[in-house]
């Protein structure tokens, strides 16, 4: 009798149009931390989907604790004492935390004798009690829509412990994640191995295994590539063995000086609805062939900088001066025309039109223009589709069958963002504004898209990278702003600075301008 | 006055039960539009028994007007069945099957209401009569002044939908199902998480909401006509859905705007009476409510907030 509390043998799992698994076989020991690795339609979620039984594999066995099981629903993998956490939270935003998590298996007491009462007094106190013993720090009164996403994700984790799972699932968990957070989510996910839980981790970010996992298992488009041990072996070899080919997060950058000032963005303040001011006093410039890249904690500030210039956010007084002309009192459409791209922060809801073809969503920055629309207001969709081709090969933006015409939520994270980049530099603008524009994707597409960045600042464009990720900011940026509370912090040259300096400056530690 | 707050009793609890079949159903996640159609087919299938009864066996009035009441419930649940395929079986656009089965309900009742009293009962006419519901008043504390008048001269069924509407309540509120019902509609995927069957839920929902429009709309036709006719399709049904839009997807405060709704119903009517207006002004006067309604809706629908998955097709795959 082996250990093992998990084994997958030979899944497979065949979707109408693609293979997400082909023959994985995985074993999980008792009380380890066992990684799952892979780029973006890996296959990754499918696999923990079959062990969740959201899924039935199209072949292949689960065993677990040596013994063969059939799971065909969530119920049956609560029995196993399985659960996960999905990548998108499922929890009801209107209903307190305790009824979260007691959802589906309400303890219940008799009023008057006959009429059962869900006992949310009693659910109150146990969720409470859990929350104690696994420091997580959550109330269970709150709602659900008043938590940060963090708390919701514990909420996740309780919910969970409340059915008595012992084999966790994390899918992507820290996709949602501030730094700050991801380090307690960490603390914690070691915390429930060192009480004896066994614990599945998806995640393609290869600083996280190596900091938590014990062993990591890469897929490949669906097949299993390789088990490793983790303390024996490299985030270097992860990633290639995850790609499939050998990555350089290197940027290749030339070292002519600057041009002309593209951007200048003189004393902006901005106000939320709520009346709390967002931006105080916020200027800077960015010139051609330079990226300026803003730092800061989420929060604090940078989307607003961002909405402001591209005119989803109104300032209440600055001035926003594009090649010298003020654009202040521009519409979206009139800025965008006057030279500005924006690859926005949330690309499902900004971003993409999600249910429309990938041709529509190509040409949704010119569509009303001639050749893609007549004279007379009747769009051309061959233009559109012969248009796209072009984007599609140039970019490598991966899509189905239908090519132009796929429908872009089928599209994966990477190649969706891919698109949104395609279409944006294609409208040739002076300024380009990219939010988190890796936020979710893995290395091989990072490394696409980082590229691209350089290549469009080699180019002479004007850049502004906003980025939580401090890495992708220390290896892209030319000049650095760090943000703190709405006002900036410091503008310097990214040579004159540490990574340790710039979140000094991202604590609000000292100023200096 | 009195005559003010009985009047508009017999309204408004008619109108509530309405709603409250609304909010289960909306309140899973399942737009519906279709109140005012179920209403109209329960309202007939409770015509239909009486009908039938009478001219049989059955004569005891007393026992005749619940029976109505029961099969009322019956056929609204019956007619719901039909919605509940269209919408989650093939998944059609809640707001167009909807409307579809208002349209339905219309010409089916009259059809059938014309064809069964020609084969059945040998005559040509397009209702079915009703009795005159029991009416009682409380002794004592119909005594008290202005707050008796609640217990006075009250029709039974409003007794009857005042139990039903405090078990919906409970049922909503307090049970698992309940709780169960209302994360469907924010978000059906915690309740798949949870191992629950989404589909069977919202199904019940939307019987439950038949249910409950039958009974409104047979009481609706024992207090404003006491028969069926197709009269009784005068857009309660949509004053219901403006009540619980109004009242915010919450029992108790669609209660209060069923309430307004009633009040300022009867208070219309009181006032063309005392200033002794012609009585085609009454017509005028039945759009009080629906003017009212638009008023409201007009400052309350911003910050009322529907469920969050209302109308979304639920789709077991989707990410
Ligand atoms: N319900 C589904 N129907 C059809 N294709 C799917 C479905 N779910 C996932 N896929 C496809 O299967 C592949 C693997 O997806 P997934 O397991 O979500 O990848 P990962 O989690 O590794 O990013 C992708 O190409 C995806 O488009
Ligand atoms: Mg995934």
């Amino acid at each position: 009798m082996n250990n093992n509390f998990v084994e997958l043998k030979n899944i497979s799992k065949v979707f109408p149009n693609i293979v997400a698994n082909d023959d994985v076989s995985i074993e999980v020991k008792q009380g380890e931390i066992y990684a799952i690795l892979g780029e973006n339609g890996a296959g990754k979620s499918t696999l923990m989907s079959i062990l969740f039984g959201l899924y039935e594999p199209t072949s292949g066995s689960i065993y677990i604790k040596g013994e063969k099981v059939k799971i065909t629903s969530p119920l049956d993998a609560n029995k196993l004492h399985i659960g996960m956490v999905h990548q998108h939270f499922k929890l009801v935003d209107n209903q307190s935390v305790a009824e979260n998590i007691i959802l589906g298996i309400e303890p219940i007491k008799k009023k008057f004798g006959i009429f059962p009462k869900v006992d949310i007094e009693n659910a109150n106190k146990d969720v409470a009690l859990l929350s104690k013993k696994y420091h997580l720090d959550v109330n269970p009164t709150d709602l659900i829509q008043d938590v940060a996403v963090s708390t919701r994700q514990r909420v996740e984790i309780l919910k969970m412990l409340y059915r008595n799972a012992e084999l966790l699932i994390f899918d992507e968990p820290t996709a949602v994640l501030t730094p700050q957070e991801i380090e307690s989510l960490l603390d914690i996910i070691k915390s429930l191995r060192d009480s004896g839980k066994t614990i599945i981790i998806i995640t393609h970010k290869l600083d996280e295994i190596k900091k938590i996992a014990d062993r990591c298992a890469i897929l490949r488009k669906g097949k299993l590539i390789d088990v490793l041990d983790v303390a024996k072996s490299t985030t270097k070899e992860m990633a290639s063995l995850m790609v499939g080919h050998d990555i350089s997060l290197q940027i290749k950058k030339d070292d002519k000086p600057f041009g002309e000032t593209v951007l200048d963005v003189e004393k902006i303040n901005t106000f939320n609805k709520d009346g709390v001011q967002t931006l105080k006093d916020v200027s800077f410039s960015v010139k051609k062939g330079q990226i300026l890249a803003v730092a800061g904690v989420s929060g604090n500030g940078q989307v607003e900088i961002a909405d402001a210039i591209a005119g989803l956010l109104k300032t209440s007084s600055g001035s926003i001066l594009l090649n010298g002309k003020n654009i202040n009192n521009l519409s979206i459409r009139e800025r965008l025309e006057e030279g500005i791209s924006y690859i926005p922060e949330d690309r499902h809801n900004v971003g993409l039109l999600l249910d429309f073809t990938l041709s529509e969503n190509l040409c949704l920055k010119q569509y009303y223009k001639e050749p893609y629309c007549s004279k007379h207001g009747v769009l051309n969709f061959k233009k559109f589709d012969e248009i796209s081709n072009i984007l599609i090969d140039n970019y490598d933006i991966r899509c189905g069958e239908e090519k132009a015409k796929t429908i872009v939520r089928s599209m994966s994270g990477g190649n969706q963002q891919k698109a949104i980049i395609a279409r944006e530099i294609h409208s040739n603008s002076d300024l380009i504004i990219f939010v988190q524009p890796t936020r979710g994707l893995d290395v091989g597409a990072i490394e696409i898209i980082h590229k691209r960045i350089a290549e469009l600042r080699n180019a002479g464009k004007a850049i502004l990278l906003i980025s939580l990720e401090l890495d992708e900011i220390m290896s892209l940026a030319d000049t650095i702003l760090v943000i703190y509370g709405g006002e900036v912090q410091t503008i310097k040259d990214a040579k004159d600075l540490t990574k340790e300096r710039v979140g000094e400056y991202m604590m609000g530690v000292h100023k200096s301008c | 006055m009195n005559n003010i707050i009985i009047e508009s009793m017999a309204f408004t609890l008619p109108l509530f039960i309405i709603a409250i079949g609304g909010i289960f159903c909306e309140g899973s996640g399942v737009i519906n539009l279709a109140l005012e159609g179920l209403l109209g087919m329960g309202a007939f299938f409770g015509g239909l028994i009486v009908a039938a009864f009478t001219s049989t066996f059955i004569d005891s009035q007393s026992t005749l007007v619940y029976i109505s009441l029961f099969s009322a419930m019956v056929g609204g649940a019956l007619f719901a069945m039909l919605y509940a395929l269209i919408v989650l079986k093939f998944q059609a656009n809640q707001v167009i099957s909807g409307v579809v089965i208002n349209m339905l309900s219309v010409s089916l009742t009259a059809f059938l209401t014309n064809q069964l009293n020609i084969s059945l009962f040998n005559q040509s006419s397009n209702k079915f009569m009703l009795f005159v519901f029991p009416r009682v008043t409380v002794p004592f504390i119909s005594k008290i002044p202005v707050l008796g008048a609640f217990f006075t001269d009250v029709y039974v069924f409003e007794f009857i939908i005042v139990v039903v509407a405090s078990f919906m309540a409970y049922l909503l509120y307090k049970t698992p199902f309940g709780m169960r019902l209302r994360a469907c509609g924010d978000n059906p995927h915690s309740v798949a998480a949870a191992g629950k069957n989404v589909t069977r839920i919202r199904f019940i929902a939307i019987l439950i909401s038949g249910a409950m429009s039958g009974l409104g709309g047979i009481c609706f036709a024992y207090s404003i006509s006491t028969n069926f006719s197709p009269s009784i399709y005068v857009g309660y049904g949509y004053l219901a859905i403006a009540a619980y839009i109004f009242g915010n997807w919450k029992i108790s405060n669609t209660l209060l705007a069923c309430l307004i709704f009633g009040f300022a119903r009867s208070i219309g009517y009181f006032m063309i009476q005392k200033l002794s207006l012609p009585s085609s002004y009454s017509d005028l006067v039945l759009t009080f409510p629906y003017v009212l309604t638009l008023i409201l809706l007009l400052f309350f629908s911003k910050s009322n907030r529907a469920p969050r998955a209302l109308g979304e097709i639920y789709d077991k795959g989707k990410r």
